[in-house]
């Protein structure tokens, strides 16, 4: 079943980590003494929020399109996206010299449309829950020739950068490798390209996934076997509404990663609150979702006193509005 | 006059930061890209919203309570304040070992009380407008021999305080970008750009520290005006860490020769800077904390400040109520 798979390897972390090497922020890591004597554990937190236009995502899509040839470069890209990889190509394309056109969901929150657009992204909207966003872009490259993409190992592995950058963080503290690690999923290229890079770091972390309760379409597809698809959820986690992780995903998911939890919308609120009044960072819901994974498995006994936890917030775009609903 | 006021040198600033070292955070300096090319200019962010008890206040708390004697360590301290203040000699006191009691008004947040508390300062309440405050300060001071920590006047607060400018100016040489020409701080009681005019002096010479202090609560740029300390009514101002009424003799000397001015902005500019730094670089910072970008704002826009300067900005702290910032910005 793998043969037909390109899977990135940690060499491919690597490489991304020398391309996207002063163009990416190399987000700071912080640390939070209250939170540490909350849990009883080492919380090493990966601030991606400060990552430019503000999420991860930026990593995968500069690293990808820093592969393609010069004649695909020409014909454009194309891309579809929740909200963040939208930004992240737009900006990335800009920064290379390629068109972009990006298909994001009618009600993705306003600062990602927007922030596509200023990125200087080409934005087509589509209704994420009447509408089949693959079958969208098909139709505009059959018009234009532009080249589609969205998973690709090269995504992959510029993600993948994030554990890379935190791991060497905390071991420049002066700290070991880490137990654990909790990482947000919403189409799994993050935890997927964290997850190469813990088996090469810090072959004990155990590799912790996490998503919205109702989306959890990951775990259920670890627990089936196979690839589950489902409904586009409703949470409030905006990154996280995916309705299937590909194949290239699942295959690293289910080799790689320990086990993959849910928390709920309100454990989410909760974080909100926590990262803004006890660490004064602005994070978004999904970005959330690792925190409160740990959390949960602290609580349930399931993570041990004194344990090193990584943590990657993995972005911090939200509309203001929206975050005062939640948290005011 | 100023012989008879022991007034903090580079030195003081220097010993406060072996002092601080490993207990303080070393904050981290911030850019944004989007911020740089909409003004033209280089800032670079100090984030003492990431400083322990959120607020820059710990680092001159510390370094005060560090230099009392045994004697005076068991006797414990006392201090007037709701805010940052309190905050940092309750957690500082907890560090040391030492007592502290806390005065504060009734009506103080009870987000501020709570997190007081929390580190372990005894807090007294007083009704601020019935009661006096140094009444009662000195009333507990005589039965217990408690030493007091002012807010703000007081050479090893200050030494404290400029521990965020010698950082700063520092982290921006490391950076490879040369010294900065420009530094914005806010000004409450003063103590952060005293100690911070005396870092910047020494380190980058060249560089102009403008004071920022809200438009209702401008004592301190009146006093430079007029040579002589101004007192004012508590001003009404969202900027609750710049509510002082005046500043002190100690900071008012040391202003007076290494501060270039003084300007003020208004609360609606403040409320502009809350939403930067939230929405742009997902940063939690209070009212007060927001004075310093402020600042630069206005003079690159009056031109004053020219394209390509390096300017230092200090955000002093985070620690606002999610219900009013929420209120604020909605």
């Amino acid at each position: 079943m793998t043969e037909g798979l390109d899977l990135p390897t940690y060499e491919d972390v690597e490489e991304a980590a020398d391309i996207i090497k002063g163009v990416a922020n190399r987000t700071p890591m912080q640390t939070s003494r209250f939170l540490d004597s909350q849990l009883g554990v080492n919380v090493f937190i990966k601030c991606e929020n400060f990552q430019r236009i503000g999420a991860f995502k930026f990593r995968g899509a500069y690293n990808y399109l820093s592969h393609l040839s010069s004649e695909v470069k020409s014909k454009g890209v194309i891309t579809y996206s929740s909200g963040n990889h939208a930004t992240a190509t737009a900006l990335a394309a800009k920064k290379l010299g390629i068109d972009a056109t990006i298909i994001i969901p009618e009600d993705a929150p306003k600062i990602k449309i927007e922030a596509s657009k200023e990125a200087g992204g080409n934005v087509v909207i589509f209704d994420r829950y009447t509408q089949n966003r693959e079958d969208v872009a098909a139709e505009i490259q059959a018009k234009t020739g532009a080249h589609v993409f969205h998973h690709h190992k090269y995504v992959l592995a510029g993600q993948g950068t994030t554990g890379k950058e935190l791991m060497e963080q905390v071991t420049e503290r002066g700290h070991g490798p880490l137990d654990y690690l909790f990482i947000a999923i919403g189409s799994g290229g993050l935890i997927s390209g964290c997850a190469i890079v813990a088996e090469k770091l810090a072959p004990e972390c155990k590799v912790i996934g996490v998503e919205p309760e109702a989306g959890n379409n990951t775990q259920q597809s670890l627990e089936k076997g196979e690839i589950v698809h489902i409904e586009t959820p409703r949470t409030i986690a905006d990154g996280a509404q995916t309705q299937h992780i590909g194949p290239t995903v699942f295959e690293i998911v289910k080799t790689k990663v320990e086990k993959v939890i849910t928390v709920t919308d309100e454990q989410l609120i909760d974080e909100l609150r926590f990262f803004d009044e006890k660490m004064k960072l602005v994070v978004e819901p999904t970005g959330c979702l690792g925190l409160a994974g740990l959390r949960k498995m602290v609580a349930s006994g399931e993570v041990p006193p004194n344990s090193k936890c990584g943590v990657i917030v993995s972005g911090g775009n939200v509309d203001m509005r929206k975050y005062f609903e939640l948290i005011g | 006059m100023s012989q008879d006021l022991d007034l903090p040198t580079y030195e003081d600033v220097e010993e406060a930061a072996g002092i601080i070292k490993g207990v303080a955070n070393r904050t981290p300096m911030q850019t944004s890209r989007f911020l740089d090319s909409q003004l033209g200019v280089n800032v670079f962010v100090k984030c003492e919203n990431f400083q322990r008890t959120g607020a820059f206040k710990f680092r001159g708390g510390y370094n005060s309570l560090s230099h009392l004697t045994p004697k005076e360590r068991d006797q414990g301290v006392i201090t007037c304040s709701s805010g940052n203040h309190a905050q940092g000699i309750a957690l500082s006191s907890r560090l040391l070992g030492m007592k502290a009691t806390i005065i504060m008004p009734q009506d103080a947040p009870e987000l501020k009380v709570n997190a007081t508390k929390g580190y372990g300062g005894n807090v007294i309440f007083y009704d601020r407008y019935t009661e006096s405050r140094e009444t009662i300060a000195e009333d507990i001071q005589a039965k217990t021999g408690a030493h007091f920590i002012p807010p703000y006047n007081d050479k090893y607060v200050i030494a404290g305080q400029g521990t965020v400018g010698k950082e700063l100016i520092e982290d921006v040489i490391d950076g490879g970008h040369g010294p900065l020409d420009y530094l914005f701080v806010c000004v409450g009681g003063s103590g952060l750009i005293s100690g911070c005019a005396l870092a910047a002096e020494k380190l980058a010479p060249g560089c102009k520290v403008i004071g920022v202090e809200p438009e209702a609560g401008d004592d301190a740029k009146q006093s430079l005006e007029k040579g002589e300390i101004v007192r004012i009514e508590t001003p009404q101002t969202i900027a609750d860490g710049a509510q002082t009424q005046r500043i002190g003799d100690v900071t008012f000397e040391i202003m007076k020769k290494k501060v270039e001015k003084i300007i003020t902005v208004t609360d609606e500019q403040l409320v502009d800077e809350l939403r930067f730094f939230g929405e742009r670089m997902k940063l939690f910072v209070e009212p007060t904390g927001c004075l310093g970008l402020a600042g630069l704002r206005k003079l690159v826009d009056s031109g004053e400040v020219p394209a390509n300067s390096n300017c230092g900005v200090i955000v002093s702290g985070g620690n606002v109520d999610v219900r009013k910032y929420c209120e604020l910005l909605g």
